[in-house]
């Protein structure tokens, strides 16, 4: 799934998992720098997201004052 | 005088007579009184009678369409039909009946309350967790509460990119509870189900409130297929639908702070975390740096050491050497001879400072 039809959620995970991988044995400095830009791109992404993105709130038109026909 | 109906009946007929005028004077008929010699029988029939200190009516419903349970001495409402049937008693043939006034209210909820909690509806074990951030949301309200605006307002403050569908429903009196309750069957039937089901209501009397305790709305819910969250009321009110939920909101707009994380939070951890990265890459660098000073500082050493050892061990050789050497013999006063060592013959004795050419005179064993 290319990056761009992640949604905010998948990128928050990638972001946790980007975090993780700092904590964890596999750290080393030689990818550190690059997994940190991946990182802090990833957070511009996550809060233009976060800004531009509405809800669809819709009322749905059926009624419920009577049992379904 | 008086008129009389000058016609004959059989009984069967003035039955079905009284019951038609009835039906024609009193197609419904509300009434308020205190419940006594209430029975469930059979499982299917309820009777009781209904009193108030100048006379009383016996009542007859069915078990299915008794919404909270009931008890002698409660003070109710009924609204009922009014009938006399076949075999001579007068009945009120009930539709609805309720608690009416603070106490039966609370005695109804109470009783309820009982009954739902013994069967384990409320239990700890059956509640399922939200998901974190939902996709799809359903919501059963009435859209014309102040509310379904607080709830909209708030979700779209703190989130964005949920489809939310709206149930508009009653939210108080007779017809609500039926109305939530075809909603909730409603999003439960659907083939794409959403990720979380919301029932909210603004707050109200009790009166108002009682909706959300009636039993098969309880029920209803406790047996959805989608999580639920319901926020009903302010936060010191209690309904037996937010306790059956699995999730209870204290009011609407917790309810919305519950469904959806703050984007203006989310956004501040997340800073927060790349900011920790940072500081994590810097500090991991300086280690790096320092690890390596250290490292060179203890090769240095070493190679220091190893030299200091070497020179050392030169000087030692170097003055074994220099005392071998024959002209550090020579300087301590001894000297040299070559030559051949019979009488007559000619020898050279080298010292420090000449060379000298001498005859042999004598050789002598020492």
């Amino acid at each position: 799934m290319s990056e761009k039809n992640k949604t905010v959620q998948e990128k928050l995970s990638e972001l946790s998992e980007l975090v993780a991988w700092f904590q964890g044995p596999n750290f080393s400095l030689e990818e550190a720098v690059d997994k940190f830009k991946q990182a802090e791109s990833l957070a511009d992404v996550i809060e233009g997201d976060l800004g531009k993105i509405k809800n669809e709130i819709t009322v749905i038109k059926k009624r419920f004052d009577r049992d379904s026909e | 005088m008086s008129e009389t109906l000058d016609v004959q009946l059989s009984v069967s007929d003035f039955v079905a007579l009284t019951n038609q005028t009835l039906e024609y004077a009193y197609p419904s008929v509300t009434v308020i009184g205190e419940v006594s010699e209430f029975k469930i029988s059979q499982g299917k029939w309820v009777s009781f009678k209904l009193k108030d200190p100048g006379a009383v009516v016996n009542c007859f419903m069915g078990v299915y369409e008794l919404r909270q349970p009931l008890e002698d001495g409660m003070q109710i409402m009924v609204k009922a039909v009014p009938r006399l049937n076949p075999k001579g008693y007068f009945n009120l043939s009930v539709r609805v009946a309720k608690p009416v006034g603070e106490g039966s209210i609370k005695k109804g909820f109470e009783l309820l309350k009982a009954k739902l909690e013994a069967e384990g509806l409320f239990s700890p074990e059956r509640k399922r967790s939200l998901p974190r951030v939902p996709r799809s949301v359903a919501v059963v309200t009435s859209t014309e509460s102040a509310a379904y605006a607080d709830f909209c307002k708030i979700i779209n403050d703190r989130w964005g990119g949920l489809d939310v569908q709206v149930a508009h429903t009653q939210v108080q009196g007779e017809p609500a509870a039926d109305q939530i309750i075809r909603a909730v069957r409603y999003f439960n039937g659907l083939e794409n189900l959403p990720d979380v089901l919301v029932v909210i209501r603004g707050g109200g009397s009790a009166e108002d409130l009682m909706t959300f305790n009636d039993e098969q709305l309880a029920r209803v819910i406790a047996e959805s297929r989608i999580p639920t969250l319901v926020g009903v009321g302010h936060e010191i009110d209690n309904s037996l639908a937010d306790m059956v939920a699995d999730v209870r909101a204290a009011t609407p707009t917790n309810a919305a702070e519950i469904l959806v994380p703050d984007k203006a939070e989310i956004i501040r951890t997340v800073r927060r975390q790349v900011t920790a990265l940072g500081h994590q890459v810097v500090q991991a660098l300086d280690e790096y740096g320092v690890r390596t000073r250290e490292q060179l500082f203890s090769a240095f050493q070493r190679i220091e050491e190893r030299l200091d050892a070497t020179f050392e061990r030169l000087a030692v050789l170097r003055l074994a050497t220099s005392q071998l050497n024959p002209e550090s013999v020579l300087r301590r006063g001894y000297a040299l001879v070559r030559g051949e060592r019979t009488v007559g013959g000619t020898i050279e004795v080298e010292t420090i400072e000449n060379i000298i050419t001498a005859e042999v005179k004598d050789v002598r064993e020492k």
